[in-house]
């Protein structure tokens, strides 16, 4: 289980229902290595969000044994989980008066605020683990706020192929395609190890959508792995496909 | 025990001493109030307004709360028993968990105890603070300074954490994707419930600003018009408004925060999750 970037085994999420309980999945294992991308398809209603969910430790109906880079889940606070192992939802939520602050946000909370950090986090094995990694493969080289400066946030969009998205808009001004890359550049400048991106590219038009898998790709490239949810047809960008129905993961 | 009811029968409220001339109501005119009651009611009966049987009900209701009220209170005030003065405000701290629970709405079941920790520190502050330090009257737990005190800042607290708890929880719905976002981003709960809390603080502590700025100029708060009716010296009645005011407006602040502190962890799992139902957990040792 150690040689692995990321295992999951015995992966189970079972919703509370009238009758008892409705079991998605059960008994899913699931291995990545990094710079892979990994095509998660199937019927909707299938479980992928819920196992990408799972996978974040954001699922509260979902359980398994999980690892990253040979570590335990259970060595790191849910925090530091989240920070290496980054779920994109589907909707684009973009919190803030303008682009540049959506996408300063993640480096305004604790995790990557390393004198708050040292109160918050229960692992003490873990917290060195947890706050080694600064550099982003975007360039920027500190956390905080202060260390992500418009021109930073600027040539990092310019380099994903967002120079058509003015850092002063206001988010609910963007359109839907505008709106889902903010939201993968907000997550990838926090530079995960896993990304788990659900149906970031649904609903975009193909132009879009052909600059979001770019953009993962090149995240691929630099280390980083990618897990997407998709619907639409291969786009030649993963590395492999797997399928989730009926319970099974092939 | 008759020292005490000598020195307690002796004292009436500082304010009360002043000046004389009180003007006692009889039961005409309880009568002629409930009265004006049933005219209005019987106007929104004819105006299809739907509210004239819950204006009556709830008058007929406070008169006999009231009169219960100063009835249990004179008994107490004639006692000076400081056992029948913690009966009484234990009474009206249970009353005002009851009242809070049943006002707040879409709040999980099981939050008597964060409610009633939060009063029961609340009103120890007032009485310590504003009973003990500003008023410091002789015995030191002299009902009718105490329990008027405590009932007034119960009536404050109790609509300000029904407001607040209800805006607290329907605020984390609304906000689940954005809840979500920040847990997905590594937020901590306490980061990820944050807005929810002082939105909460907020909408809960606006009555109480909004009395404060206006005292004086639009109203005559009740406890200074209290005073001067009862023939006291209306600036020694503002004195006392404004300590009252002033520790209530800060009580509740404190109140709303500390059940905020209390209950915003019913959202989240142990591990950091947004739960779709807020479950009142049983606090682990170890966590």
């Amino acid at each position: 289980m150690s040689t692995h970037l990321f295992s999951a085994r015995d992966m189970t999420c079972a919703l509370p229902a009238p009758e008892g309980e409705k079991t998605i999945f059960r008994g899913l294992s699931f291995d990545i290595d990094a710079g892979e991308i990994v095509d998660l398809v199937g019927p909707s209603g299938s479980g992928k969000s819920s196992l990408l969910t799972a996978f974040a430790r954001l699922n509260p109906h979902a359980h398994g044994t999980m690892s990253l880079e040979g570590r335990a889940s259970a060595e790191f606070s849910p925090q530091q989980w989240r920070r290496m192992v980054a779920y994109l939802p589907q909707q684009p939520v973009l919190i803030g008066e303008n682009v540049a602050d959506v996408i300063r946000l993640p480096w305004t909370l604790a995790i990557r605020n390393e004198r708050h950090a040292d109160n918050t986090d229960a692992a003490s094995q873990s917290k060195s683990y947890g706050r080694r990694h600064h550099r982003s493969i975007w360039g920027s080289t500190h956390s905080g706020t202060d260390a992500l400066p418009d021109s930073t946030i600027r040539s990092t969009l310019d380099a994903m192929g967002c120079e058509d998205i003015d850092l002063a808009r206001a988010p609910h001004d963007l359109s839907g395609g505008q709106a889902a890359r903010v939201s993968l550049a907000r997550t990838l400048l926090t530079d995960p190890k896993l990304l788990l991106a659900d149906e970031v590219d649904a609903g975009l038009d193909d132009d879009n959508a052909a600059k979001v898998a770019t953009i993962l790709s090149h995240a691929a490239q630099r280390g980083m792995a990618v897990i997407r949810i998709r619907h639409r047809p291969p786009d030649g960008v993963a590395t492999r496909t797997v399928t989730l129905d009926k319970g099974v993961l092939r | 025990m008759t020292s005490t009811i000598l020195t307690t029968t002796g004292m009436y409220p500082v304010a009360v001493q002043a000046s004389g001339t009180s003007y006692p109501i009889d039961i005409w005119g309880l009568l002629i109030a409930l009265t004006m009651v049933i005219v209005a009611s019987g106007l929104s009966w004819l105006m299809h307004l739907g509210i004239g049987k819950t204006l009556l009900w709830s008058a007929c209701r406070a008169l006999v709360q009231l009169c219960a009220m100063g009835f249990i209170m004179g008994y107490v005030i004639k006692s000076g028993n400081p056992w029948l003065v913690l009966i009484l405000i234990t009474g009206m701290l249970v009353a005002a968990v009851q009242i809070t629970l049943s006002r707040a709405k879409g709040v999980p079941k099981g939050l008597a105890g964060p409610v009633l920790l939060s009063l029961v520190i609340t009103m120890l502050l007032m009485i310590s603070m504003v009973t003990e330090l500003v008023i410091r009257p002789h015995p030191w737990y002299a009902p009718q300074l105490v329990v008027p005190l405590t009932g007034m800042l119960l009536g404050n607290t109790v609509s300000a954490l029904a407001v607040g708890l209800s805006r607290f929880y329907e605020s984390m719905k609304e906000r689940r994707n954005e809840v979500d976002t920040l847990l997905a981003l590594g937020a901590t709960r306490w980061e990820a419930a944050r807005p929810s809390i002082i939105s909460s603080i907020r909408l809960g502590l606006l009555p109480t600003t909004a009395s404060l700025a206006s005292s004086g100029i639009v109203t005559i708060p009740g406890m200074m018009a209290g005073q001067v009716i009862a023939g006291g010296d209306p600036f020694n009645a503002a004195k006392y408004q404004f300590v009252i005011l002033a520790s209530i407006a800060a009580l509740t602040l404190l109140a709303d925060t500390l059940i905020m502190v209390m209950v915003y962890r019913t959202c989240f799992t142990a591990d950091d999750q947004y739960r779709d139902k807020p479950v009142v957990e049983h606090r682990k040792r170890n966590r």
